[in-house]
């Protein structure tokens, strides 16, 4: 047996379109993840006590339960209600309520270190809210926040390799198509292993150097 | 509402002994590819972890060849990894069986995981009792079982529990090889005319209930260690 990866260079141009549609899946279900997450725990710190029990049990479900198994929900099983979802909008949504669980979970934290004295003296000092919110609330929260948002960014990056089950043209999708056309299976999946690598280191450095720029956090990430 | 009507009609059908028996022996074919895995890999994630500490292992490339292991796997997707595990044994000749392919993946992926956390455990304990221990001439792995491990397994210990339930939901993805656990299961009993609705919708109950209870064990155990740490700072009743 001899390894040719000769034989599948050529594949690298499509895979990295695909790679981009890997990073594209994750921005956007990290997005709007945040949004929820944002939601959920506003909810937790000043709702009332049956939103927040609605809160802990969206979170509870969706974090004690696997991802690729929600969206097999949503894909096969939502249709019986007559809702119809194609395979990129069945990934989407369900990465995007997954994440919402997690980053719920995560941001909580960040309310637990909202610093009030600090606030109280920007606003006797003359902060507008504007400048209370970029100089004072943000780089507390941040602190203790963007590790975690950054490492859920790289978990949710690979976590795209599973829309490739739903036939989503990602990275592992195209991988597992070449894999059909060449036979070329070893090398075909270590190159895409070797393209995740990298795609998360870079993404992991550029998430540094934008804590860095942005928020002055020192925290390494993933 | 059709679909429920159609949920009640079905639910006799389904839940029968047989369906039943079907599903628990595919639960705990989930489990135990998740637990040995689990087991297997904070063995070897504990070898990693002590053979990059500069104190035990000398060689500064062996150190930076795990350091690149670990770092490497984390960043590949479970997926990815298991097809890498599959035409690995392929190509090798090896004639294995899928439980053995599924084992190895998952132990590949959580010695990666484990290693970092056992990693962690080790820096929460000061450079300085290295040092002592080294000046009392204390063998490094005498001084790493009788020093360092008593008081680094506290930060271990938590965010193994937490591992172990993410790889009870990781392990839905060795459905795609074949292995029948509970997601394979699912969509066998759903291609054999059983409703997605009640196929997933059961399966997602079960994942609930197995690792729910994981997590909560683990925070239990996480509580008590904790309490019982501030009971030995405070000088109380030693462990």
């Amino acid at each position: 047996m001899q390894l040719q990866y000769g034989q599948v260079v050529g594949y690298l141009p499509d895979f990295l379109i695909g790679a981009a549609i890997a990073l594209a899946i994750a921005f956007v279900a990290f997005g709007f993840g945040l949004v929820i997450g944002l939601a959920g725990a506003s909810v937790l710190a000043y709702g009332s006590a049956p939103a927040r029990w609605l809160v802990r049990a969206y979170v509870s479900f969706f974090t004690n339960t696997p991802q690729l198994v929600q969206i097999f929900f949503l894909f096969f099983a939502l249709p019986e209600f007559g809702i119809l979802l194609s395979p990129v909008q069945a990934v989407l949504i369900g990465m995007t309520l997954n994440a919402g669980a997690y980053l719920t979970e995560i941001q909580r934290a960040g309310f637990r270190s909202m610093p009030q004295a600090e606030i109280e003296a920007a606003e006797t000092l003359g902060f507008t809210r504007f400048q209370t919110i970029r100089h004072v609330i943000a780089p507390h929260i941040m602190k203790a926040l963007y590790p975690s948002l950054s490492n859920q960014y790289i978990i949710m990056t690979l976590g795209t390799s599973m829309a490739a089950i739903f036939g989503v043209e990602e990275l592992t999708a195209r991988a597992l198509n070449a894999n059909a056309i060449s036979f070329r299976s070893i090398e075909i999946f270590t190159l895409t292993a070797g393209l995740y690598i990298a795609l998360t280191i870079i993404a992991s450095a550029l998430l540094y150097a934008l804590g860095r720029a942005l928020f002055r956090v020192k925290a390494s990430v993933f | 509402m059709g679909a429920l009507h159609q949920l009640a009609e079905e639910a006799p059908r389904f839940f029968t002994y047989w369906n039943m028996l079907f599903l628990g022996q595919a639960a705990l074919n989930t489990l135990l590819v998740s637990l040995l895995g689990c087991v297997l890999g904070y063995g070897l994630g504990f070898v990693i972890a002590t053979l990059r500490l500069r104190q035990v292992m000398a060689h500064a490339a062996v150190r930076g060849a795990l350091a690149g292991w670990t770092e490497a796997i984390r960043r590949i997707p479970f997926l990815v990894l298991l097809m890498c595990v599959f035409f690995a044994f392929q190509l090798s000749g090896a004639n294995q069986t899928l439980f053995v392919i599924a084992v190895t993946a998952v132990t590949m992926r959580m010695s990666a995981l484990a290693a970092e956390n056992i990693r962690a455990g080790y820096e929460s304990v000061p450079e300085r009792q290295w040092e002592a221990a080294s000046v009392l001439n204390i063998p490094p792995l005498q001084s790493l079982f009788r020093i360092i491990l008593p008081q680094a397994w506290r930060v271990i210990l938590p965010p193994s529990t937490i591992h172990a339930v993410s790889m009870i939901k990781e392990t839905s993805l060795v459905s795609q090889i074949g292995f029948l656990e509970l997601t394979f299961a699912a969509r066998m009993l759903n291609q054999r005319g059983f409703s997605a609705l009640i196929c997933f919708g059961t399966i997602l109950i079960a994942y609930f209930v197995i690792s729910w209870s994981f997590s909560r064990v683990g925070r239990v155990a996480e509580r008590k260690l904790v309490t019982e740490a501030r009971r030995v700072r405070n000088g109380g009743a030693g462990v």
